[in-house]
């Protein structure tokens, strides 16, 4: 039985250090699998919006600063392709 | 996302949000956001924010219309949005296109599909879009500029 336990064991490190092998070479190096668990696994559980769902509305400030505007003033007339992200 | 908005502007509005760093020197910062100089903190203050957004607008020459996120998030809350995302809203104010989260599930080919749908297949060479009813959308052209940049995908998709 002992040497069940250890072939068991053996295999689950086994399967463990591959995985975490296939995902520095996914993610480029151990840091970036760090920074995938850290930062990006989390907000993948965050709720999404379906098709056919009202689309949220948001206050947002121009590129000047000062000035705000909602999101909705700029829907009504024709469709609206609203792209997020950032520079980085 | 440049040559789609270049393509369709005269049948639908763009909008670019500017939400929360992806890939900050302080958080998850990427080998390629050294080699290319994109190198940000995350920004603690609003001002810091809008100033790397004017970054981004002028270093990159970025075209489209741009609003950007406040301090409390509240857009990449609501729209699900860090660190990209793509959406089209209709005329009734209601989600007609719900793209996948990025880097991976980012695809601006997605939209382009949906405004060739909506509007006939547009490309710079042609100045007015032909009816959807004649076939097949036109696929899109090899690179597009997406406001995130990802080790995969550099500056220009």
């Amino acid at each position: 039985m002992s040497r069940f336990w250890k072939w068991a064991f053996g295999s689950f490190a086994a399967i463990l250090i591959l995985a975490f092998a296939g995902l520095c070479y996914m993610a480029g190096s151990p840091k970036d699998v760090y920074g995938m668990v850290r930062y990006a696994f989390p907000h993948m559980h965050r709720g999404k919006l379906r098709v056919g769902a009202d689309a949220p509305d948001v206050r947002l400030l121009a590129l000047d600063g000062s000035n705000h505007f909602h999101l909705r003033e700029r829907t009504g007339a024709r469709p609206l392709v609203v792209i997020f992200g950032s520079y980085t | 996302m440049v040559k789609i908005y270049n393509d369709y502007k005269d049948h639908a509005d763009f909008l670019t949000v500017y939400v929360r760093e992806a890939h900050p020197t302080d958080e998850w910062q990427m080998k390629s956001n050294v080699k290319e100089d994109v190198c940000y903190a995350q920004p603690k203050t609003l001002e810091q924010r809008v100033a790397i957004a004017n970054d981004f607008v002028q270093r990159q020459k970025y075209p489209l219309p741009f609003g950007i996120d406040d301090m409390s998030n509240a857009a990449d809350l609501a729209y699900s949005a860090w660190p990209e995302r793509l959406y089209v809203i209709d005329e009734h104010g209601r989600i007609a296109y719900a793209g996948g989260m990025g880097p991976f599930n980012y695809d601006p080919k997605e939209v382009r599909a949906w405004l060739a749908k909506r509007f006939g297949p547009v490309t710079q060479s042609t100045s007015t879009a032909t009816p959807a009813a004649s076939g097949s959308a036109t696929t899109a052209p090899a690179t597009e500029t997406s406001v995130t940049r990802t080790p995969a995908s550099p500056a220009t998709r």
